[in-house]
């Protein structure tokens, strides 16, 4: 075999295979080993992309996947009246909530629930609605108000369902709860729009003002959520607080209410079906009383509102929701005279001696303006307030035009609304040429000149606005009312009418006969304190006129009474206004409340006691710094 | 002279003189590769050496006495012993889709709980033990012709196609590339690979043709997993996430958010090296890679000492089966190649990987203190 190789190959030598084989394989074994090496290289570089050049994107994943933020909800502020009688406060309130996020299932963790909490198939859909909206990572409210042992039970439940937790938080608890509804409101869960703007109103619980002071100042009883972060892990598990914000309480609001008096008002006028009657401080502007009849109870609307007596309130024909003592308008009738009679004087048309008859009656042109009752003559400014003369007034306003008229009034305050925190309030109106141009596309008549001397026809104010007038009449100065006490405010007085103290003392001393004289319309109502006087007009106001009369009840076709007030006379400092809608005649049915409410005023005389100063307010330097004021 | 020693008996080793011949710089790097591997499995236990550092300590000691078994054995058992083993592993894997355990969703292990055992670790090390007793034999001038070939891609492809069916994708690339970089090393002509390439090239768009839509969104979500970032893209995500926060330093020993709040999946197998990275950062990645690479030159070298084809395609074999589980670990980890089920070879917890790579390290360092041992042809021809 050898043999016959080595003849075919001559005398070629025979090449080394196995050294060939050996040489290759230590070629390629470099070459291998290089690759090697070089796909190294290639897991280096993409080690160097990752961490060194994408290090810092990659980074923040990581963090977002380890934190958690939650938001803790502050503690809303408290309102108090102006001695310091608590109105509205937060209590503690044991909640069932879920986090959808971290449910095994939804619908098996609603299920095992309820067998502790009755949860109804209204808020079941809630609550699955809520979980498809929103980010699962918020916490849906299932129950709240949870008694202690249904708390506790969920408590031991809780490790066996992720993504529930039961925590205790916050309720609103409001105190003089009816008188003081209208006044304070209610808090209630964020409207759709508000969720939008602040994701912090999505915090189940959450509640803010609907209506009142609560809506106006919610801002400052609101605070600043705090947040606490958390690490988790993968689960969603709680790992440890990483650090946490606390959160800010809300401002606690002082108002300027003696809940005291408040009471004392409601109850007067509860006899009634509707009325309200509001007392001023005439040197502040402070709202003493603000009352409203019917009313109805916060706590039922602000927390577990009951769907059944919310149905009731809001479809109620009397509409109990109402703060009628600043929504309601009405003609102020007679005691517009009051108004009439300045701008009168003020005008010059009339002065202190001028009297006129009454021949129970007054003629512009063809068409005749009936008087209460014929007054007969020497009806001077004094007689004609005292007995309510309306020929007088026709007659005033007759001479010196709308236009004047609507000038005086609103100087008196009227045809506006009043920044001091009530929101909902009516402007009322205050006619004039150019009014009723722009929304009746009418001229003006002369007749209808005449009828707004008396405060009927287009003209209408509100019981707050009467109020006001009357403070401003009594002073003299262009009082506005306030609602809150700060003590930043230790007022100047108010700035003086541009009005003729002359003038003023004129109508004045009209208003104290209307009350304490012989013939005055209010003698009945006179105050049964000694040596003190109260000053007033009536007023009873026409609801209807002829031509709808015969479709409207009989209660709706009475006429609203009506009253303002001051006291005392010499020294001002209590005025009031009430407004019984359909009461009948302003005498009867409005002056007896006031002048029994403003004997309250003058006996616990709240406006001369000092006043309560809220614990948020009492570093004032601090806290005007930490805070834009409104 | 030279053909008179090559065809000589080769000096009779005995004990004292195999453990100075014995690679000892080495066994210290793989020691210093396992203790990198335990200190992070403390670390994933949130620092506790239950259950996994201790006993990966524990199972490398054990290793080290079997390593030095197999280094000290006599390389002719295992030239004689390279093809029943072979079969034996080929058998073992025939069984598994019969008698095999299955978990999570795939059947590679047979026996049950502590006792069991994945045939396709065996056979990695039998697949290279054939191959290089294949060479051996095969007289080295007909290394060139096409029937040459044929045995050897025939003992490639049958452990790929059995691994595929198990379904062990991660094996299967093993296989390939163990069995495809020995070919080269062996000698096989450059026109082989080449061919082999151009024909996947051009087969590949028609195959691609045949696919239905679901078969093609399959494979692309494997090539891409971010394609599906909820579903097998959501654990390349978090492991990228938590090398990328790692950054140049890391974020320290047990410190590792990522890892230790359990973002990452199977962080004491596969992701070992994600939450090492993360904690030690670049630096600590590359010095571990170093390592590796380190190893892998040392393994390179000896298998360039060897006189005999058999010791160094064993030696190689090994060095290239270490090699691609460091690369497929780390690449898939980084997210550039699809997520297959590869551990990080002396690091990752697990015994039977672990056995694995330390046999394969002892024929190694066999076929580094024989590396003067050359083979009779009677010798090589037996088939036992």
């Amino acid at each position: 075999m050898r043999k016959k190789k080595a003849l075919h190959y001559g005398a070629q030598k025979k090449p080394d295979y196995t050294r060939k084989q050996s040489y290759r394989f230590s070629r390629r074994a470099l070459l291998v080993g290089g690759a090697q090496a070089g796909l190294f290289g290639l897991l280096g570089w993409r080690l160097h992309q990752l961490q060194i050049l994408d290090s810092s994107e990659y980074r923040l994943l990581s963090d977002e996947n380890r934190m958690m933020m939650q938001l803790v909800a502050p503690a809303r502020g408290s309102i108090y009246d102006r001695f310091g009688t608590l109105i509205a406060e937060d209590k503690e309130n044991l909640r069932l909530l879920v986090l959808p996020a971290f449910c095994k299932s939804l619908p098996g963790t609603l299920d095992a629930l309820s067998k502790i909490v009755p949860i109804s198939g209204a808020t079941r859909d809630r609550v699955m609605r809520a979980a498809r909206r929103q980010s699962g990572y918020y916490p849906i409210l299932i129950a709240e108000g949870l008694t202690w042992r249904q708390f506790a039970l969920l408590n031991v439940l809780a490790p066996q369902l992720p993504g529930m937790r039961a925590d205790r938080a916050a309720y609103r608890k409001y105190y003089h709860s009816r008188p003081m509804a209208h006044l304070v409101g209610y808090v209630g869960m964020a409207g759709k729009e508000e969720v939008d703007l602040d994701p912090v109103m999505r915090l189940p619980g959450f509640r803010t003002g609907r209506t009142g002071v609560e809506k106006t100042f919610d801002r400052e009883l609101r605070g600043s959520p705090g947040s606490v972060k958390y690490e988790v892990d993968s689960r969603g598990r709680v790992v440890r607080e990483l650090g946490s914000k606390p959160s800010s309480c809300g401002r606690d609001l002082v108002l300027s209410i003696d809940h005291h008096l408040q009471t004392v008002a409601l109850d007067r006028i509860k006899e009634h079906r509707v009325a309200s009657v509001v007392v001023l401080d005439v040197v502040t502007g402070g709202i003493l009383a603000m009352a409203s009849t019917p009313t109805f109870d916060p706590n039922d609307v602000a927390f577990d509102v009951n769907l059944e007596s919310w149905r009731e309130l809001s479809r109620n024909p009397d509409h109990p929701l109402n703060n009628r003592a600043i929504r309601g308008q009405y003609p102020p009738g007679s005691t517009f005279k009051v108004v009439t009679a300045l701008a009168g004087l003020h005008a010059g048309v009339i002065d202190g001696h001028e009297t006129m008859s009454c021949p129970g009656g007054y003629s512009v042109g063809r068409k005749r303006f009936r008087c209460w009752k014929a007054h007969g003559g020497g009806i001077d400014v004094h007689e004609a307030i005292k007995q309510s003369c309306d020929t007088y007034f026709y007659e005033t306003a007759k001479r010196m035009g709308i236009d004047h008229l609507a000038m005086v009034a609103r100087h008196l305050g009227l045809g506006r609304t009043y920044d001091c925190g009530l929101p909902g309030q009516s402007a009322g109106i205050i006619p004039d040429q150019a009014w009723k141009r722009a929304n009746l596309m009418e001229a003006w008549y002369t007749g209808e000149t005449v009828i707004a001397g008396i405060g009927q026809g287009f003209v209408s104010s509100t019981p707050l606005q009467l109020a006001v007038m009357s403070a401003r009449v009594a002073t003299g100065r262009a009082v506005l009312p306030k609602l809150i006490m700060s003590p930043e405010d230790k007022a100047e007085p108010w700035p003086l009418l541009s009005l003729d103290p002359a003038h003023l003392e004129m109508v004045r001393s009209g208003m104290v006969g209307v009350v304490n004289e012989p013939g005055g319309t209010a003698r009945r109502s006179a105050l049964e304190i000694p040596n003190m006087l109260m000053a007033g007009k009536t007023g009873t106001s026409q609801v209807v006129s002829f031509q709808n009369e015969h479709k409207l009840t009989a209660y709706e076709r009475e006429t609203h009474a009506l009253f303002i007030a001051y006291a005392p006379a010499d020294a001002p400092r209590y005025a009031a206004a009430c407004v019984v809608e359909h009461g009948g005649g302003g005498s009867a049915a409005a002056a007896p409340v006031v002048r029994d409410v403003i004997t309250e005023a003058l006996l616990r005389d709240p406006a001369g006691r000092p006043t309560f100063v809220a614990n948020s307010d009492a570093p004032p330097a601090a806290v005007a710094a930490a805070e834009p004021v409104r | 002279m030279k053909l008179l020693f090559a065809e000589s008996p080769a000096p009779k080793l005995n004990l004292s003189k195999k453990l100075l011949l014995l690679n000892w710089p080495f066994i210290f790097l793989i020691t210093a590769i396992v203790l990198v591997g335990a200190a992070s499995l403390y670390s994933v236990a949130g620092g506790a050496l239950d259950p996994w550092a201790s006993r990966h300590v524990v199972r490398f000691c054990f290793g080290l006495a079997l390593l030095f078994a197999v280094a000290f054995s006599d390389i002719r058992f295992w030239l004689r012993g390279a093809y029943p083993f072979y079969l034996a592993a080929l058998m073992l894997m025939l069984l598994v889709p019969f008698i095999g355990v299955e978990s999570g969703g795939a059947r590679r292990w047979l026996g049950y709980g502590e006792l069991s055992f994945q045939p396709s670790e065996m056979m990695k090390i039998t697949l290279v033990l054939a191959l290089a007793r294949y060479y051996q034999w095969l007289p080295p001038e007909k290394i060139w012709r096409p029937d040459a070939l044929l045995p050897p891609v025939l003992m490639i492809t049958l452990p790929i196609l059995l691994a595929l069916a198990q379904p062990d994708l991660g094996t299967a690339a093993l296989f390939a590339i163990i069995g495809g970089g020995l070919l080269f090393l062996a000698g096989v002509s450059w026109f082989y690979f080449g061919a082999v390439i151009v024909g996947v090239v051009v087969a590949l768009p028609h195959a691609w043709e045949k696919l239905h839509d679901y078969q093609r969104e399959r494979v692309l979500t494997f090539i891409d997993p971010e394609r599906d970032p909820l579903g097998s893209g959501y654990h390349i995500l978090q492991s990228k996430i938590a090398i990328g926060s790692g950054g140049f330093a890391g974020k320290g020993y047990m410190q590792g958010t990522q890892a230790q709040l359990n973002f990452l999946p199977e962080k004491h197998t596969d992701f070992i090296f994600t939450m090492f990275a993360e904690e030690m950062g670049f630096i600590g990645a590359v010095v571990l890679l170093a390592l590796y690479l380190l190893a892998l030159l040392f393994i390179t070298y000896m298998a360039l000492r060897c006189r005999s084809i058999f010791a160094k395609l064993l030696a190689a074999g090994v060095g290239l089966t270490l090699f691609a589980y460091v690369f497929i670990n780390v690449a898939m980890v980084t997210g550039l190649v699809p997520v297959v089920g590869v551990p990080l070879p002396l690091v990752s917890y697990g015994g039977t990987s672990m056995l694995t790579m330390i046999i394969g390290l002892g024929f190694v360092l066999n076929a580094h203190i024989n590396r003067d041992v050359t083979f009779r042809r009677s010798e090589v021809r037996a088939l036992w």
